[in-house]
């Protein structure tokens, strides 16, 4: 089973600067800000140790000086700091939203085949569970970097007030060194397993949230908040061992303060004693490094966070990271497409192909239907066609007497102008039933929409609609029928017009009553185009010029209606149990 | 009281132990930090400032007892909250989706991606509650030691601070529903974005199909710029009430320092007093931050609660049990008496019919009665899983089953994304297995097989009559292999009064013929 990859740290850090880089002002902003609201920070209690000096020496002629200073320092410390939080936030969410947007294109240009295997629950969790945690995470990094830049100020204070006295930033290094080494041999691999626990309760969720109708069928509601219940609590479990981990580094932390806090006491008596600095120096100092209890804490702390937003992020940039197929440019098609395919083999597991030895010919404006039982590998011909997934061997060719395309070659966005597939899964898009059908073809007017709504028999009920083309469809929205689902899907191909066009099972999943209405819009959809039909139903396969039939992968029979009936093989065969009834019944 | 409150208040009282202990440790915690000046100031008066060297050793002995309870109890409280968050999210999140797929109208205007949006992170927001009441909590504890130490000093210095903070605490709670809409606004945004990826990528085959992923990019791109439009409005209205907070604290330092300075400066206070008192107005940023942090995570809790509250509320359905054998005569949309143990085909001349049929068979919710939904969905990861739906079945019946529906031969380790990863056709027999397996008194399928081959749908209705023949079966199609196994077929041709009758005297009328001949 394939998974999507996860970036590594240097990749996630390259993306995350990139970002960062491509919004020179919001980052510049953001630097800027921070600084001076750490020197306003800094500044109040290297003020606060001068007034100290002042009313010890009792002297007041300073006191006038300072204590505006004092004030407009303070004052502006607090708006500057603001000022900083509001631009770091901002940039954060720019970088968020390029991210997230860079993710889901890549999630839309993964091949289909490639993200099946691995589950779209996956991708899924990728762009909303993981964007959302390092989205939330945007304020803890404005407090970091904040909380960085305060600590450098500050220590260049404390130096400046005397050297020594800076020694209790150096003593607390062991402290936080030690603890960061326990902590994060740990943290890395365990934030992993909690983030792939919670990934699979994204995907027993979803998948509990999509089954919804199965689980009011069965009644099984209870079974299913079990499963959802499980997950939940697997995912507990690791987040509760992750809080124990970090539990650890707060408590070197406050180790860390108290030997710190005590050092400077230590030397500022020593330093008073022998009169080198003065008592407001050392009250300055320690109430400095009081004041940077918060900042270093916000710093040791967000390792946690940060680290599993760091998690997070690798994660998105990983979907980025799918090696992109290269792609030859394609023109558009001139006229009619014939499409040849040549000794196509391919195999999901490396070892057993799924389907081998395929050679096609559909000339330009024929059909083709391709019949055979469930797992006969029609599906992944289709995919394989319509270059959906690559084959494992051999080629299928596009030409319209000019150009020759091989479709594995030519980029998605491309390869449609050409050729289309109609799947067996259908989806109405939430929104108007308008952007539905536009989805294919943005920007067509409403006239070209009703035009192919009315191609596929559609336009009598959309009409009917109280609100028409502006009707809401999709989860929430107005309930369509699968038949009217189906005709949506057959109308945006319509809309989007490519000269070739490949169904797979479109009627299917229809129901009997309408499967004889999805036909009529088939028909109308394929008509004047080259059509591969996968059918189930003989009569879509009948109508067709020719007929493959499959099976175990390997076409097995070839020709019209009427020859493989002649031929007396499993077409034959086929064809007497589906028709058998439209006779007199042979049993009883 | 406001469901969002009365919600938030039921967690609160769930979680009362633990929120008890967190926040009595987290006030401990937070009177030693308020300590902390205290010592800094006594260290420097009585040590530093001309002291003899036992002072600064008894100093030194003081700042590390006081650290050890510090740690002691911000441990405690860290777990004790943290850990509660995490169980109180999850026992919401199991409750929310419980309710979710136990009632069809909680909810039902949402797609999934929203409600997983709300059952992953609106369950954690609201768990929140816990820690930010601790920090309001705790936050008073610091302000009330810092007030306390304060009026020991001076009893005009506490006073003022005593009347200046509640103040400035009323204006930082004053702008919390300005905040409380932004956020709002960001999560909702941020919400319908991720709502939209999921169904982007959930639809991916369908896209890829039709060629519409750059059209994908582009409304994807349109939903998160709204997003990132409300983010960068919730960061400015963030930083604006974070703004107010500081320049409040600022204040406070500034006139402290000023008027202590004064008082030192003329002898009211001594040097060490004055360094207290200036070191604990700097402290009392902490706890005001604290609180109004507290004031802020309730605002995020509450837009949270507000989400939430319509999954959890609405009528509970009465739990559909298989148990009770009630015969059912009748089933809604159809106007015929069932008989015990008959297969009994339903053959819809119209659409439109077709629709209401469905419709009313969707709804239809009895004791012993099973209608399999018309999209066959696989819940689970694996086909074991897929067929159990909580029922006690003998392994043997499952085989059976399985079999009966062709269903023996499908080979998959693991199923995805409601059997995505498989062919509809071994879709659609595995759901038949999972319908046959469970066993109930009346089972309604609608197109069982309609994604399947014409040689297995015909091996598959002569095992399906022969597997149901104890129990009542209707099958709703146009399958002519099933129909030939019905005992009675009714034709629902659009008169009131339906015909009923055996497939191969249906066959003879020639309306009939016309719908179930292919």
């Amino acid at each position: 089973m394939s998974v999507l990859p996860v970036a590594s740290g240097r990749q996630t850090w390259r993306g995350l600067c990139r970002s960062a880089l491509s919004h020179p002002g919001d980052l510049a902003a953001a630097v800027v800000w921070t600084l001076t609201a750490s020197i306003g920070v800094v500044v109040v209690p290297v003020l606060l140790g001068r007034c100290v000096d002042a009313v010890r020496v009792g002297s007041s002629s300073d006191l006038p000086l300072l204590l505006p200073a004092l004030v407009i320092t303070a004052l502006l410390g607090a708006v500057l700091t603001a000022l900083a939080q509001r631009s770091t936030a901002r940039l954060g969410a720019q970088i968020a939203a390029d991210i997230r947007e860079q993710a889901l294109t890549a999630a839309l240009d993964l091949d289909p085949g490639l993200l099946e295997p691995a589950g779209s629950g996956d991708v899924t969790s990728r762009v909303t569970e993981d964007v959302e945690t390092f989205v939330a995470a945007i304020p803890l990094v404005a407090a970091v970097s904040t909380a960085g830049s305060t600590l450098l100020v500050a220590v260049t204070a404390v130096a400046g007030l005397d050297w020594r006295l800076a020694l209790a930033f150096v003593v607390v290094l062991p402290f936080y060194a030690f603890g960061l080494s326990r902590y994060l041999p740990r943290s890395g691999p365990l934030y992993a397993q909690e983030r792939r626990a919670s990934a699979e309760r994204g995907r027993v969720l979803l998948e509990s949230l999509h089954g919804r109708p199965t689980v009011a069928a069965y009644g099984m509601a209870d079974l299913q908040t079990r499963r959802v219940e499980e997950a939940s609590g697997h995912s507990l479990e690791l987040r509760v061992r992750t809080i124990g981990l970090s539990l650890w580094l707060t408590k070197s932390m406050n180790a860390a303060e108290a030997a710190g806090l005590s050092t400077i006491l230590l030397t500022g008596y020593w330093l008073v004693h022998d009169d080198v600095v003065s008592v407001g120096a050392v009250t300055a100092a320690a109430l400095l490094f009081h004041r940077l209890f918060d900042p270093l804490g916000t710093l040791l702390n967000s390792f946690d966070q940060v680290q599993r937003a760091g998690a997070a992020l690798a994660r998105i940039i990983g979907v980025a990271l799918v090696p992109a197929r290269q792609y030859v440019d394609a023109p558009p098609p001139q006229g009619a497409v014939a499409l040849h395919v040549s000794q196509v083999r391919h195999s999901y597991d490396g070892v057993h192909d799924v389907v081998a030895d395929i050679d096609l010919e559909v000339p330009a404006g024929s059909s083709l239907a391709l019949v055979g039982t469930s797992g006969a590998g029609k599906s992944t011909l289709a995919g394989i066609l319509t270059g959906m997934f690559p084959p494992t061997g051999g080629t299928a060719v596009l030409t319209d007497g000019r150009t020759r395309l091989t479709v594995a070659e030519v980029a998605p966005a491309q390869l449609r102008d050409w050729i289309a597939l109609v799947s067996q899964e259908t989806h109405v898009f939430s929104g108007t039933l308008r952007d539905d059908v536009a989805f294919a073809a943005p920007g067509r007017t409403d006239n070209e929409i009703r035009e192919s709504l009315n191609r596929v028999g559609a336009l009598g009920w959309v009409t009917a609609l109280p609100a028409g083309l502006d009707t809401r469809v999709g989860p929430g929205g107005q309930h369509l029928s699968p038949v009217q689902d189906q005709q949506l899907a057959l109308a945006r191909i319509v809309l989007r017009d490519p000269p070739v066009v490949v169904m797979d099972e479109a009627t299917a999943e229809a129901g009997s009553a309408g499967a004889r209405d999805l036909e009529h819009a088939a028909t109308a959809l394929l008509s004047g185009r080259t059509a591969i039909v996968v059918a189930h139903r003989l009569s879509q396969a009948r109508v067709c010029d020719r007929i493959a039939v499959m099976d175990h992968g390997r076409v097995v029979e070839i020709g019209s209606h009427e020859e493989l009936l002649t031929m007396g093989g499993r077409y034959a065969r086929l064809w007497t149990a589906w028709s058998r009834t439209s006779k007199p019944p042979a049993r009883q | 009281m406001s469901p969002e409150r009365a919600l938030l208040r039921e967690v609160v009282r769930r979680r009362a132990r633990p929120l008890v202990v967190g926040c009595s440790a987290s006030m401990v915690h937070q009177t030693c930090e308020a300590l902390v000046p205290l010592a800094i100031g006594l260290s420097i008066d009585h040590a530093v400032s001309g002291g003899a060297p036992s002072t600064i050793l008894v100093a030194v002995a003081g700042i590390l007892v006081l650290f050890t309870l510090l740690a002691t109890c911000g441990g405690l409280a860290y777990w004790m909250l943290s850990v509660s968050v995490q169980r109180e999210a999850h026992a919401l999140r199991v409750q929310a989706a419980g309710r979710v797929l136990a009632d069809p109208s909680a909810g039902q205007h949402r797609t999934a991606g929203e409600l997983m949006a709300i059952l992953t992170s609106d369950t954690t927001a609201l768990a929140g509650i816990l820690p930010a009441l601790s920090l309001i909590v705790s936050g008073i504890a610091g302000l009330g030691v810092t007030v306390f130490v304060l009026v020991r000093v001076d009893l005009a210095l506490g006073l003022g601070l005593v009347v200046m903070v509640p103040l400035l605490m009323i204006g930082v709670e004053r702008i919390g529903p300005w905040l409380e809409r932004k956020v709002a606004a960001q999560q909702q945004t941020g919400g319908l974005a991720a709502a939209l990826a999921a169904e982007l990528v959930s639809a991916l085959r369908t896209i890829h199909g039709f060629g519409g992923t750059r059209e994908a990019t582009r409304r994807y791109r349109a939903a998160s710029r709204v997003s990132l439009r409300a983010a960068g409005e919730a960061a400015t209205a963030s930083s604006v009430v974070a703004g107010v907070g500081l320049l409040a604290t600022a204040t406070v330092v500034v006139v402290t320092a000023a008027v202590a300075a004064g008082m030192a400066l003329s002898g009211r206070i001594s040097i060490g007093e004055f360094v207290t008192v200036v070191a604990m107005a700097s402290f009392v940023a902490e706890p005001v931050q604290r609180i109004a942090t507290g004031v802020q995570q309730t605002a995020v809790c509450r837009a949270s609660a507000a989400r939430l509250i319509p999954l959890t509320s609405g009528g509970v359905t009465e739990s559909t049990s298989l148990d009770n054998l009630v015969p059912i005569a009748r089933l809604p949309g159809l106007d015929v008496d069932l008989r015990p143990g008959e297969m009994l085909g339903v053959v819809t001349a119209d659409q439109a019919t077709a629709q209401d049929l469905s419709e009313a068979l969707r709804t239809a919710a009895r004791p012993g009665l099973l209608v399999e939904p018309p999209h066959a969905y696989l819940l689970g990861g694996t086909i074991q899983e897929a067929l159990n739906t909580g029922r006690d079945v003998p392994q043997e019946w499952t085989q059976l089953s399985l079999t009966a529906a062709e269903a023996h031969t499908i080979q998959s380790e693991s199923l995805l994304d409601g059997g995505i990863n498989l062919s509809g056709g071994q879709r659609q027999r595995l759901a038949l297995a999972r319908a046959l397996a469970a066993d109930p008194p009346v089972l309604v399928l609608t197109d069982p097989l309609s994604a399947v081959d014409a040689v297995t749908e015909d091996a598959v209705a002569q095992k399906l009559r022969e597997l149901r023949s104890h129990h009542t079966t209707v099958v709703v199609t146009t399958s002519p292999p099933l129909l030939m196994s019905c005992d009675r077929v009714v034709f629902l041709n659009g008169y009131p009064a339906p015909a009923i009758a055996s497939h191969d005297r249906l066959m003879q009328r020639p309306d009939y013929r016309k719908v179930v001949l292919r």
